[in-house]
Formats: structure tokens, sequence, C-alpha cells
């Protein structure tokens, strides 16, 4: 399966949530998904098009465009293909549905996601802090705009 | 797990600080008598936020953090790093500079497993094998010392190229010290396979089948005792792995045992790779001739752009996925380590196993925390 076949599959199957879907090489795909059906995708990309490796799921800031991108990056075992899928979600109230029913492993990085840049997963089986101090929730520290780092003291030193 | 537990089960606390780990994570275990009902992860201990430095270096800046990543593993960790910024710019590496990074990511591999195999043995309570894989360990340790200097840390990739060339009569050394490694390693392999004590505590312990592990999100030695045969080298090559031959080694069985002979049979594979690396190498420069490229090159601004680039670390699948918006810092780095999911897939795992086989289990998947948290 080459990725020119996988990605008009996936738009075939989905003309309404899949946008932006790109081929950059022979094993890079890129694609945008709307995040009320990302359930639905992840379900297919792992069932029909032998998907079944999430390499891993993490959040970038962009506070000019005021989205946060969650990103999937979905590999397989059976063809080379790598996807990196991305949701666009709105900066003041980020919520998307949990993939953990279709990837089991993406509990830890959902988990991740929410302590360091406040993304909420809707249906996640156990959505505390992982890494951060209980203390540190709510600060999102991997936002663009987190005051904390660079320590001042620190700074001042350098 | 702060729910009422009945009054015949009771919770255990394994960590922060036990001497099964290579770093500090907890595991709270839910006992009934003997046997486990249920385990939970703790960690966070040492959680550096190298995501967020890293987004505030510049990109050569970067070199030298993500080699604290893990320490031993340091040469893959820029190897995935280098390649992204390689990537972004278009920067081609001379196939001299490539033949020496497989050289030196293969040595790492040889010695991350000798010391996880060896701390394996030594969480068995067998503790001279820790003691006979690092003194061969050493060698190897020695090996890496004189084409990077420097032991653990290395700081020795460059975007295009690489630090320093081969030492004069590193191949001479190459092959005293794998002759001696190749026969120690017969003779680990020799003992493991008799010892009845290392056989009763791994063989059929931690079994996982192909589609539970694939399903974890499991990489590296642990998926391929399990007989899948994942290995980025092959599936998505990077540097000169094309053109050498080596063969993935797999297991069937998955169990603890499977994962310990996949390590063993990798390292006589990183032998070979090394030797046919050794004399297959081309002489030219170091850099891609023409640009400004060098040991130190000037503030470099990277075109903007994304891109998930991927290498198999000693433990398995490593890859950085990076942002970049033409400035000389990077705006986000993504860091998808390979113990994280093997990791997390301990509880699953450990439900239903005796106390006494925690470490068992837990060893033999050679984890290391500090990537974890990064």
């Amino acid at each position: 399966m080459d990725a020119r076949s996988i990605i008009a599959s996936l738009t075939d199957r989905f003309p309404e949530d899949i946008y932006d879907a790109d081929v950059e090489s022979d094993i890079r795909t890129v694609a945008k998904v709307k995040p009320e059906n990302v359930v639905d995708v992840c379900r297919y990309l792992k069932d029909e098009l032998s998907f079944g490796h999430l390499c891993c799921e993490f959040g970038i800031d962009y506070p000019d465009r005021n989205e946060i991108e969650v990103v999937y990056t979905i590999g397989s075992y059976e063809h080379p293909v790598v996807l990196n899928m991305k949701a666009v979600l709105p900066r003041d109230d980020p919520q998307i549905r949990s993939v953990v029913p279709v990837y089991w492993n993406a509990n830890w990085y959902e988990r991740e996601t929410y302590e360091l840049f406040g993304v909420e997963y809707i249906d996640h089986p156990n959505l505390k802090q992982l890494v951060l101090p209980e203390d540190m929730l709510g600060e999102w520290p991997l936002r663009k705009d987190y005051k904390g780092y660079p320590n001042k003291t620190a700074k001042n030193l350098v | 797990m702060e729910e009422k537990i009945p009054p015949s089960e009771m919770i255990v606390h394994l960590g922060p600080q036990h001497p099964m780990m290579p770093g500090p994570f907890r595991l709270n275990a839910r006992l009934k008598g003997e046997s486990i009902v249920d385990s939970e992860i703790d960690m966070g201990w040492i959680h550096k936020g190298i995501e967020k430095i890293l987004e505030n270096k510049t990109y050569l800046q970067g070199i030298t953090i993500v080699d604290r990543i893990c320490y031993l593993a340091a040469i893959t960790n820029e190897e995935a790093y280098v390649g992204c910024v390689e990537k972004l710019a278009g920067i081609e590496v001379p196939e001299r500079a490539q033949y020496i990074r497989v050289i030196t990511e293969e040595l790492s591999r040889i010695q991350s497993h000798l010391l996880g195999m060896g701390e394996y043995a030594s969480f068995l309570g067998f503790v001279s094998m820790f003691m006979f894989t690092i003194r061969d360990r050493e060698d190897v340790m020695t090996l890496i010392d004189s084409i990077t200097g420097a032991r653990v840390t290395h700081n020795f990739l460059r975007f295009g190229g690489v630090k320093d060339d081969l030492p004069e009569g590193f191949a001479q050394d190459a092959k005293y010290v794998f002759e001696n490694l190749r026969k120690d390693i017969d003779s680990y392999e020799e003992l493991y396979s008799t010892d009845d004590i290392y056989r009763g505590r791994t063989v059929g312990i931690g079994v996982l089948t192909p589609e539970i592990a694939k399903d974890l999100g499991v990489s590296g030695p642990p998926l391929r005792a399990t007989g899948v045969d994942f290995d980025i080298r092959k599936d998505e090559p990077y540097l000169v792995y094309e053109d050498i031959d080596f063969n993935v080694c797999t297991q069937k069985e998955g169990d603890v045992y499977a994962r310990i002979q996949v390590r063993l049979d990798e390292m006589r594979e990183s032998m070979y790779i090394i030797e046919q690396c050794l004399d297959q190498i081309p002489s030219g420069p170091l850099f891609p001739e023409g640009t400004p490229y060098g040991k130190r090159s000037p503030v470099m601004r990277v075109p903007a752009g994304e891109v998930f680039h991927r290498v198999e670390d000693p433990r398995g699948e490593m890859g950085f996925y990076m942002v970049s918006d033409g400035s000389e810092r990077p705006y986000r780095v993504k860091i998808r380590g390979p113990v994280y999911p093997t990791l997390q897939a301990l509880p699953p795992l450990l439900k239903g196993v005796s106390v006494a086989d925690i470490v068992s289990i837990a060893g033999s998947m050679d984890t290391c925390t500090s990537e974890v948290d990064r």
C-alpha cells in the first residue's frame, strides 16, 4: 500500500472530516481531521489501512492563530508510510475525544498533552497529571505564554 | 488507586528508589496474597522539561541537550535530532560521515545491551554476570571514547557530518575488542541457556504475544522477541543501512528469556555491521563541501516546516517531531522515546504474576526512566 492510495482511500471514506490531505514523500503523508470525528477516522485507519502503530500524540501551541494543534503520528507494521494527522482546536477551550479505545498506548500521551497544554480529552479513562507535580496543573508549561521558563534567576546568570 | 480495597488485599509501593530500577519511578502494586491484582505506574521524579528547553536553545546547542535524554543511547538520540534538522534544511551528509555515524551508533547499541543484560542478571541475584558484562562494556566504551572523545554524553554529531574522523588504528582496535567480545557473548549465551535457576526465572515468564505487543505499542527487543520483525533500520532505512547486510534478530516465544536472547543476537549483528562499515568506508570529507556547515556551524536558520524522523535506538523506535518557523530556534520539538510505551505496557503485563516476577519482567524491558520523563 503506497502513500497516494492511502490518502485517496482516506479522503474518499471521510470527505467531510478530512481536509488538507497531502503526500509529502513516499513514506510521509499529512492530513487534518475535524476534532468531532477523530475516533472514527482512527478506527478506520487501524482496521482498514493497517495503521496499527501510534508513534506518538502531542500538542503544538499557536498563540498568534489562537489555536492548539493535536498531532497524531501514526505508523504501521505492514507498510512504511507514516501519517501525521492534525486536529485543530480553539486555544481557549481545547476539547477532543480520546482515542484510547482505538490505540491503547495513547493513554499516557493524552495525559501528558493534558497537563502540558491543557487539552481536555473527553472519555479518557484516567485523565490526571503524569509527569508534573500536582500543584503545577493549570499552568500548562508547554504553551508559548508560560512565564516560568526560562527561570528569571537563571536568565540573569547566563 | 484511592478506592477502598478489601481487607484481603494490600498495596505495596515499589520505588521510587529501588535497586531494580535504572531511574526513579514508582510501581504501586495491589496484591492479593502473592499475586498482583492491579498495578499503576507513578513517574515524573526526574522530569527535566527537555522539550521546553530545546525550544529556547539554538539548533546547535540542542545537540548537547538531547545527549542527556538517555545516557545509554546518546548517539542515537543525537542522530534522531540531527536527522530532523538535516531533513528540514536539506543537508546531504557525505558518505564517510554516514559510515562513522553508523559505527558509533552500533557501538552504542552494543554497550547499552551489555549493560542492560548484565544489570538484568544482577536483578535476579546473578551479580557476577554484571561484573562480566561491565568488563566487556568498558572495552566498547573505550572504542567509543577514542572516536568521540567522551564516554557517555558524546556531543559528536553535527549538522551535515560528524565532529571528528576515526582515530588512527581504529580498525585494529575494533578487531581486537570484537574477537574477545564474541567469545564472551558465546559464553554468556551458554551460561544463560544452561543455568537452571536463570531459566526457571525467565522461561515462560512475562509472555507477550505479537498481537498484544503491537496493541500496546511496544517496540525494540521486547517486540522483536515476539516474532515481529519491526526494525526502523530495515523498514525506513536512514544513513547507509541500505547498503549493509544484516538480519533483524527475532525470537518466537515472547517471554523474558527471548528478550535477552534478542539482545545477545543483536550485539553479534552490530559487530558484523561495524566490520562491514570498516571494510567499505570510503575516504572523503566529513562535511558537505562548499557549505557553511562544519564543526562550529554558525547560528543557522532552518527553513519553516515540519518533519518526523525516527531511528532505531537500542531500546526501540526513537522519533523526533520538529516544527520550525524559520528562526534560529525550533518552534516545537516532540521526543518520542522507545521506553515510554514499553513502560506503559508494564501494568497489563504484570496482572496476575507473583511478586517475585515483578523484577524479572520489569528488568527485561530494559527501561530508562530518564528517557521516559525527559
